[in-house]
């Protein structure tokens, strides 16, 4: 994927973003300073939408971007998009779906349902043609299995109908209608041998990050459609076992404790799970900056005399408040309730937390 | 027996005819004799172990090195219609490791790495298994003496006897006598035990030629004047993935000719798109790297071209059976500068370690485990030998493909035949009465300069496919899925 693409796509006329924590946030690292700059940028239904994908460097990204005009940077390495940039990222939307439809892949593997959806294409397509010597795709052992299972069981219910039928209403409904065509190049199947997402760049003359992006969007589409299709539906199992969780099972462990204690002691919870205080502490913020502001309990780690006086200190853009400026003026504040103080303003200023 | 298994043939494959040497090899197998093959590369020798599971019905285990390709072999074989295919090799997760070994049993064709026999669980595994045949492909990995050896495929003689000794057979595309007799030793066979059958290694069909250009800059404009005109689907090969990628787009922008690039680097998704339209022939050439090739059958393949140097003889003859594998005629192009020997000097120097690097290794043996590339030198580790015999032997390793690059570097510059050259290199000789002056290599005939009249005249240009003509989303979803309706 090219990072100048996506950071002109993610990127900002009006706010500096830092570019790591921009590629941090879509390749899915979940450390407590990546999510919170996600948080602050907005951006946290997008953190891990492009897992596993290679990025290009971000010291070259950022120096091609501000030499073509596209973006200014500071000298903390972060950039906002010029009017010029502005421009470039609203030609790149226009050749978008709405970007909720890239949020789908932060809570669920839809790169892994492309691959299930285009190898049960294939198979399905060779098999109305009565044909059973065809080089099939790769995938891994577990899928390879799970498809088995699915055809067997459902070969007898004309299955290439319900395909078709399927992708007629998907594609037909969609805005912009080219993506139609998009799409079924993702394909392989009966003598048609599909393109990949450079060969249909060019083809459209646009960027090959652009394509896989709007095959990722597509997907996700899709993907949500046969899931409101229910358990009964033919292609249910094509869409089982997709779900990502936002929160890592670690930080889950360590809040789950944190509300069956009665006293929050901390320092137990560390004991309890041979983690340091410092990791609870990380737990914990990755809960309260993946939760919606009601379901995490601020007051009971910040207390009010405390939140009083954060409150009282705090200026106006709370998000760009260093640790070191507010301990001058508030006595003995932790980084923890400092970071968490932050992070609950943020969310009151954006009532859910999330930008879709 | 031979009508009886031309009918299996055709009742399996659909073929009406064996290629060389394969009706032998299956007389031998039937016959319970353990058997070295060295079949030409496009000799078929998958069809053999597959049609020895298919009339038999017993199981079959792959050795095979390529881990990278090992998924596009089981692709491989269930095209050629086996659906009970699996491979064992380190690419798994723990999970689908273990998965596999607890249905192991459900499979009859198993296709494992060295390094994954190797493995004390896999072999109790396989231990419980009824095996038929033990295939070892690419045995010429097993000889030291060979350009490929890795070190794993030493302990498949002890393996196959812990196997319960099962009917075992050899196959490789090149092995001078030497490399042979030393996969028979490793095996731990008497050389009575062994059938051998040998094929030729020559292909008379393809027509061998080679280039030597002043510099880069020419060879690049030669490429794209042969590319332009040279009839046929064809393959470039080179050493390096970024010029592949790199030349198959200055190709697609200087011709006519639909090209693109096809190497291990890439994800599985467009490698499996490439090559699906180069089979379909929706695309003309493929810029590969020498992966490219060795899981597909595409039998119209008319010109292979070297942009770089291969790194010995034996690869080269493999690479270049990739065209022509129809018995019609096919081109072998080998475009040489200069500094392409300097080239694969260099990636000698990266793949042999030398001395420093081997005196560090054995004063940190635990830095062994940590890199692939290490593997055989911890193999010597691990054996027991001492700093001093490591440096002899990669010493030797070093200097034995220094001489192989010489031998191919030679085949560039030779005056005389190309064909002799090459196949002197296996202790053959183009046979009594089969020469052909007229079709043999530029050095019969003027061939630098009639390059355009030898495409026309001796290669064709297939048919235009249909399959890459503009249609809608409609059109394609109608295409996918056949209605009954």
């Amino acid at each position: 994927m090219d990072l100048r693409v996506l950071m002109l796509i993610f990127g900002s006329g009006q706010q500096f973003r830092r570019v790591k924590a921009i590629k941090n946030t879509l390749r899915g690292r979940r450390t407590v300073s990546n999510l919170y700059w996600a948080l602050e940028y907005g951006l946290l239904d997008f953190v891990d939408v492009l897992h596993g994908t290679d990025f290009g460097e971000d010291q070259l990204v950022l120096t091609q971007l501000v030499s073509s005009g596209l973006a200014r940077a500071d000298d903390t390495f972060r950039i906002q998009l010029t009017a010029k940039g502005i421009d470039q990222q609203q030609r790149y939307l226009n050749q978008l779906l709405p970007l909720k439809y890239l949020a789908v892949s932060s809570r669920y593997d839809v790169a892994k349902f492309m691959r299930r959806f285009s190898f049960a294409s294939q198979i399905v397509s060779e098999f109305s043609y009565g044909n059973n010597q065809y080089y099939p795709q790769s995938i891994n052992y577990f899928e390879d299995q799970l498809l088995k299972r699915w055809f067997v069981m459902n070969k007898h219910q004309d299955l290439p109908r319900h395909f078709q039928q399927l992708l007629r209403d998907f594609l037909g409904d969609l805005q912009p209608a080219d993506l139609a065509d998009v799409f079924v190049q993702s394909l392989v199947g009966h003598n048609f041998s599909g393109l990949t997402a450079e060969q249909v760049a060019v083809k459209r003359r646009t960027s090959t990050t652009v394509v896989a992006l709007q095959w990722l969007q597509l997907y996700g589409m899709l993907l949500e459609k046969l899931m409101q299709a229910g358990k009964t539906s033919l292609f249910s199992p094509l869409v089982s076992g997709l779900a990502k969780s936002t929160v890592s099972s670690s930080a889950q462990a360590t809040f789950k404790l944190f509300l069956q204690q009665k006293n929050h002691n901390l320092q137990a919870i560390a004991t309890q799970r041979k983690i340091k205080l410092t990791t609870v502490y990380e737990h914990l913020l990755e809960v309260a900056i993946m939760s919606k502001t009601a379901a995490f309990p601020y007051r009971a780690l910040i207390s009010d005399d405390l939140m009083n006086q954060l409150l009282a200190h705090q200026p106006q853009n709370v998000g760009e408040w260093t640790f070191q400026d507010a301990s001058q003026v508030i006595g003995q504040l932790a980084f923890f309730q400092f970071r968490l103080f932050q992070i609950y303003r943020s969310k009151m200023s954006d009532d859910d937390g999330s930008q879709a | 027996m031979t009508m009886d298994l031309k009918r299996e043939l055709k009742k399996y494959f659909g073929f009406d005819d064996f290629r060389p040497g394969q009706e032998d090899i299956l007389k031998n197998l039937l016959a319970n004799r353990n058997t070295l093959a060295i079949l030409p590369t496009g000799g078929g020798k998958t069809l053999l172990y597959q049609m020895y599971g298919a009339m038999t019905h017993q199981r079959v285990i792959i050795v095979s090195p390529l881990i990278s390709l090992m998924q596009d072999q089981v692709s491989r074989l269930q095209y050629l219609g086996s659906k009970r295919v699996v491979a064992l090799t380190s690419a798994l997760d723990f999970q689908e490791k273990t998965a596999i070994l607890t249905h192991l049993n459900r499979y009859q064709f198993i296709y494992v790495s060295p390094e994954m026999l190797a493995n004390q669980q896999v072999q109790q595994r396989l231990m419980q298994l009824q095996i038929g045949l033990f295939v070892v492909d690419e045995a010429h990995c097993i000889s030291e003496w060979g350009p490929d050896f890795r070190p794993d495929y030493l302990k498949l003689g002890t393996v196959r006897e812990r196997l319960g000794s099962p009917l075992t057979l050899m196959m490789t595309a090149t092995a001078t006598q030497p490399v042979r007799r030393n996969i028979i030793a490793h095996m731990n066979f008497s050389p009575g035990d062994i059938h051998q059958i040998v094929l030729p290694v020559n292909r008379a069909n393809i027509f061998l030629s080679a280039k030597i250009f002043a510099n880069q800059h020419e060879k690049d404009d030669a490429l794209i004047e042969l590319v332009k005109q040279l009839n046929g689907p064809g393959i470039i090969y080179f050493s390096s993935k970024s010029k592949a990628e790199q030349t198959a787009n200055t190709l697609t922008n200087e011709t006519d000719r639909r090209v693109m690039a096809y190497h291990g680097g890439m994800d599985s998704q467009p490698r499996f798109h490439i090559q699906q339209q180069f089979l379909a022939g929706n695309l003309d050439i493929i810029c590969a790297t020498s992966a490219f090739g060795m899981g597909i059958d595409k039998n119209n393949v008319r010109f292979v071209i070297h942009y770089h140097l291969p790194a010995n003889i034996q690869s080269y003859v493999q690479e270049i059976g990739r065209c022509g594998r129809d018995r019609k005629p096919g081109l072998a192009i080998l475009m040489y500068e200069p500094n392409d020997r300097a080239l694969q000097m260099g990636l000698i120097d990266h793949t042999v370690p030398d001395e420093s690097l081997l005196d560090y290794l054995y004063a940190h043996p635990k830095m062994l485990s940590t890199d692939d590339q290490f593997r055989v030198v911890k193999f010597y580790h691990d054996n027991g030998d001492s700093l001093e015999q490591a440096k002899t032997i990669f010493n030797h390793a070093r200097t034995r493909r220094v001489k192989e690059l010489g031998a191919m570097v030679q085949y560039v510059y030779t005056e005389k035949c190309r064909r002799d050259e090459l196949l002197k290199y296996f202790d053959e000789a183009v046979p009594d009465g089969e020469r052909n002056p007229s079709y043999c290599c530029d050095h019969d005939v003027d061939f630098w300069d009639r390059w355009r009249d030898f495409s026309r005249q001796y290669l064709n240009q297939p048919a235009q496919s249909s399959q890459n003509e503009a249609k809608s989303w409609q059109q394609v979803i109608d295409q996918l899925f056949l209605s009954k309706n």
